[in-house]
């Protein structure tokens, strides 16, 4: 496997190749049996490994128990919120706090299966940069849960161009490089392969087990439809316009301009027949379209002021993913997602 | 608790800007009221702007001994801004805000303070409370209206007296007038925060009835809360909300206009209600590229917005831990 350039040039002692991130809210009976299938999945394929357990301010025994698993497992690193935060929140302190070469998320909640994660391994070593799991025997409710999510992941392969069948699957792999430089706030847990997708990276999809929840409740049901499809929206435009947002907003300036160009000159072409026919509303709509797709334009040149002063770089993107390949090199074999 | 209060040093910090009363009596009821913790304390005082009375006084009182800081700014900045000034100079494990007028009696100083226990942050509350209906309606109304903007509901917000441990404001910077809400930013971060009930003291006391600037300045704070709480994360959501709705409503209006005009002949150029629908659908798309902008903002300033406070890290290994989330990440920033 090829090292991107970033982790070589940071060597940190004794960094583990694996880390597996398993946020906990209110999982005080999950949380022993998931730690020993953990440890029961990985021991055998000889990877060093670490575990970041975090626990997403929860009011039972959960922080106790982990606690207590720390102490007899010093793999086991704990992370404590200061209160309920939520699941991106919590993967995105996880991924912070691990320090493995390949970072692994899952629930807490045992519904994905640790055993699994072997398969995410081999995937990753053979080139891909996430890796994603795809639950295709769903243990939840048909109606609820299983057609509103096949609808949800239809929309979201479509609108942003990278067809997962299957985003809401905490089982994910990362090459840690990339998702690190990868910004992860409010919810955005079910499109951080679409967030990613501006790095291009190479995704794979694997088939995942999925058990139902044998313990506690389900916490994260089905957000709101409006949420998501705004959240697709911005995932949308920031995907493909990172880094031209003067672009953007000039492609979004163009319809109302149209708009504004057809019904002024129609107004000054009955307007020829004398002035007084002129139709002032026609007139006076288009002028009011042709100002709006002035000000869009311009919110697009302030847009690019933004980007400019922020600190998202397309050329660090593009170096989380990409593949020097010198003089007498072979090619990496490719597989593409 | 993980850390109970100890021997710990007490920093006072008093932002002296528009009302106050005689320094030195005021000074005298504080002290009794922190000195009774017996605890080592400071007192900062911060004058924002020139008060020259006030500041001859603090020196007075200096000089016999008084373990008074005074900071004193040229111009006026407001009472946020002295409260970080203040906080600069504070080397307390415990800062305590009081107010340079005699507010609360400084007797119940100590409540606040024991408070910390078992929460980062404890603000008075002035009962029983001095007033009149309207009065009490005007109050009983902000609170309530704040309580529908952030989940949390306090009673009152404008007690200039809190105490709180000092890592709350090594977290939350204020500005502009956003002292008055320390209490719903601190709760935001994660904090614990206890309202304390304290006597109002007889100075204090108002019977009349607050003009229309006060009434303004209600309304301005609880569009400040908004945006700060609601607001700040997503734009989208809610520029996207108002902007979608109003470019609906422009919509609708173009599809009866065009309605009657294909079935019942009524001409498009005689209708200026053509402008107004055309008005909404350009306001709705224009409402609706502000949330985009902003979101822009926020992607790109991702990395260093936190959604989320860390308590601690447990690990027991030989390796050593980062304790705080905020500190630098050494993986993140030799890559970046």
């Amino acid at each position: 496997m090829r090292v991107p350039e970033i982790e070589k040039t940071n060597p940190v002692a004794d960094r583990p190749k694996l880390s597996i991130i398993a946020p906990f809210y209110n999982e005080e009976d999950s949380i022993r049996p998931l730690h020993a299938a953990i440890v029961a999945a990985i021991t055998p394929l000889q990877v060093p490994f670490e575990m970041v357990f975090v626990d997403d301010g929860s009011k039972d025994e959960t922080l106790a128990r982990a606690t207590e698993i720390a102490r007899s497992d010093p793999r086991v690193r704990v992370v404590r919120f200061r209160r309920n935060y939520g699941q991106t929140s919590a993967m995105a302190a996880g991924i912070e706090h691990a320090n493995g070469e390949i970072l692994v998320t899952m629930d807490g909640d045992l519904q994905n299966d640790p055993a699994d994660i072997e398969n995410f391994l081999a995937k990753m070593d053979e080139g891909f940069d996430i890796v994603v799991g795809w639950r295709h025997r769903r243990q939840d409710e048909l109606l609820t849960r299983q057609i509103p999510s096949r609808i949800a992941n239809w929309l979201i392969g479509k609108v942003t161009g990278v067809p997962i069948k299957d985003n809401g699957c905490s089982l994910k792999a990362f090459r840690a490089s990339l998702i690190k430089q990868i910004p992860l706030y409010s919810e955005m847990h079910r499109f951080i392969p679409a967030i990613a997708s501006i790095a291009g990276p190479r995704i794979a999809e694997i088939k995942v087990r999925h058990h139902a929840r044998q313990f506690g409740q389900s916490k994260y049901g089905l957000s709101r439809i409006y949420k998501v499809l705004l959240d697709l929206m911005v995932i949308k435009t920031i995907a493909s316009f990172t880094t031209r947002p003067l672009l953007c907003f000039a492609l979004l300036s163009m319809v109302p301009a149209l708009i504004g160009v057809i019904a002024l000159t129609s107004a000054l072409w009955a307007g020829l027949a004398g002035p007084d026919d002129m139709p002032m509303p026609i007139a006076g709509s288009g002028v009011i379209f042709l100002t709006s797709a002035l000000i869009l334009f311009f919110s697009g040149a302030l847009g690019e002021l933004v980007f400019k002063f922020g600190d998202i770089r397309e050329r660090e993107f593009a170096r989380l993913t990409e593949r020097v390949i010198r003089a007498n090199e072979a090619e990496d074999p490719r597989i593409g997602a | 608790m993980k850390s109970p209060v100890g021997k710990k040093q007490i920093s006072v910090i008093v932002p002296v800007g528009g009302r106050f009363s005689d320094v030195a009596a005021l000074y005298a009821d504080y002290k009794a009221g922190v000195a009774a913790l017996d605890l080592p304390y400071e007192f900062i005082y911060v004058l924002d702007g020139t008060y020259k009375k006030t500041a001859a006084a603090l020196d007075g009182l200096r000089a016999s001994g008084e373990p008074i800081i005074a900071v004193s700014l040229t111009r006026r900045f407001g009472e946020a801004t002295a409260l970080m000034v203040g906080f600069e100079q504070a080397s307390g494990e415990i800062i305590v805000t009081l107010p340079a007028y005699s507010q609360i009696e400084g007797g119940d100083v100590g409540k606040l303070v024991a408070a910390l226990e078992d929460s980062d942050m404890a603000i008075g509350h002035r009962t029983p409370r001095a007033g009149n209906w309207v009065e009490r309606l005007r109050r009983t109304a902000f609170h309530g209206l704040l309580a529908w903007v952030t989940p949390v509901r306090f009673h009152d917000l404008g007690c200039g007296a809190r105490a709180f441990k000092r890592r709350v404001l090594e977290e939350i910077h204020l500005y502009g007038e956003q002292h008055r809400f320390l209490a719903v930013l601190a709760d935001r971060q994660g904090f614990r925060v206890c309202e304390i009930a304290v006597r109002q003291s007889p100075e204090d006391r108002f019977e009349g009835v607050y003009g229309p600037r006060d009434y303004t300045r209600n309304f301005l704070d609880i569009i400040t809360v908004f945006f700060l709480v609601r607001f700040t994360k997503r734009p989208l959501r809610f520029f996207g909300m108002i902007g979608a709705l109003t470019f609906l409503l422009g919509a609708a209006l173009v599809v009866w206009l065009v309605i009657e005009r294909l079935f019942f002949g009524q001409a498009l150029a005689d209708r200026p209600a053509l402008l107004l629908s055309s008005l909404l659908v350009v306001l709705g798309l224009q409402l609706f590229a502000l949330g985009l902008l902003g979101e822009l903002v926020i992607f790109t300033h991702a990395r260093e917005i936190k959604d989320y406070q860390v308590e601690r890290v447990i690990q027991f290994a030989d390796r050593p831990v980062r304790f705080q989330s905020g500190s630098p990440d050494d993986n993140r920033s030799a890559a970046g």
